[in-house]
């Protein structure tokens, strides 16, 4: 059995946004109970991570690692029409996911206690992120 | 249903080609109208991205970005000999992907409207790739 749908979420700017609530309520719906659910980020300038969960420090740090790692306004880079955090934007996106693959356990999101699914915008600004979820299983 | 077929990428030079065409073929032909592709290359050299289509500039940075991260032998001969073109290679695979995964949806790539797949080479010698393409759906 398949089940597919898209989320919508409205980001506040660079950091990561806990989506794991909303993963588990899809596969609530789809009344999946052992199976694969895979998601997809349909954009070049924000991605997805499974991360620590409990200490909103580890992914601020993880945002300040990131920082340093790739350059806002990095003089190497060409394409900056949408400002500095734009081509930013897209290496972040390279080096972490536009997909993820995760378990489906008696129909719940099988992750460990202390991963949760985030959304990881890499753009300074507000914007809206589609992200698609389609779940296979039994 | 289940569909598998592998197909031959022809050699191609350093730098990142745009697939998405073949693959969107391929999955036409499959049949599958809802389900979730998965696409895997079968060396480690070769790289599959998912990125975006729109300014060719962002393409050329994210790699030169790869580049400085990871400097092989033909990008920065004063860091690395010969012999040491092996150890970059291997760090490009921790930050990149062998595998990638999308949705399908009415028979389709279910992308975002500026993403692409893109095969990413290395190698200053082209070789022939494979790519093993799998999609699971109804």
């Amino acid at each position: 059995m398949i089940y597919q749908q898209k989320l919508r979420f409205s980001t506040k700017g660079r950091g990561t946004y806990n989506i794991s609530e909303q993963i588990q309520e899809c596969i609530d719906k789809s009344g999946i109970k052992s199976g694969i659910c895979n998601l997809f980020i349909q954009h070049t300038s924000a991605s997805l991570i499974l991360c620590e969960n409990a200490d909103k420090t580890v992914r601020e740090d993880l945002d300040a690692y990131m920082a340093k790692l790739v350059k806002d306004g990095d003089s190497m880079y060409k394409h900056q029409d949408e400002g500095p955090d734009d081509m930013a934007a897209h290496i972040r996106t390279i080096l972490t996911q536009s997909a993820l693959s995760i378990p489906i356990y008696k129909g719940r999101c099988d992750l460990g206690m202390w991963q949760g699914i985030f959304l990881w915008e890499h753009r300074t600004n507000f914007h809206k992120r589609n992200v698609s979820i389609t779940i296979m299983g039994e | 249903m289940v569909f598998q077929d592998t197909i031959k990428l022809a050699p191609q030079g350093k730098g990142a080609s745009d697939i998405t065409g073949p693959i969107r073929d391929i999955i036409r032909d499959s049949k599958i109208k809802t389900g979730s592709c998965q696409l895997f290359v079968h060396n480690s050299q070769s790289r599959l991205l998912i990125h975006d289509t729109v300014d060719e500039a962002t393409k050329e940075q994210t790699v030169d970005f790869l580049a400085q991260l990871a400097p092989g032998r033909d990008d920065s001969v004063n860091l690395i000999n010969d012999s040491m073109e092996a150890i970059p290679a291997s760090m490009y695979t921790a930050v990149t992907q062998t595998t990638i995964a999308f949705p399908v949806s009415r028979g389709k790539p279910l992308l975002g409207i500026w993403q692409g797949i893109f095969l990413w080479e290395r190698t200053t010698e082209p070789k022939e790739r494979i790519l093993t393409i799998t999609i699971i759906g109804e």
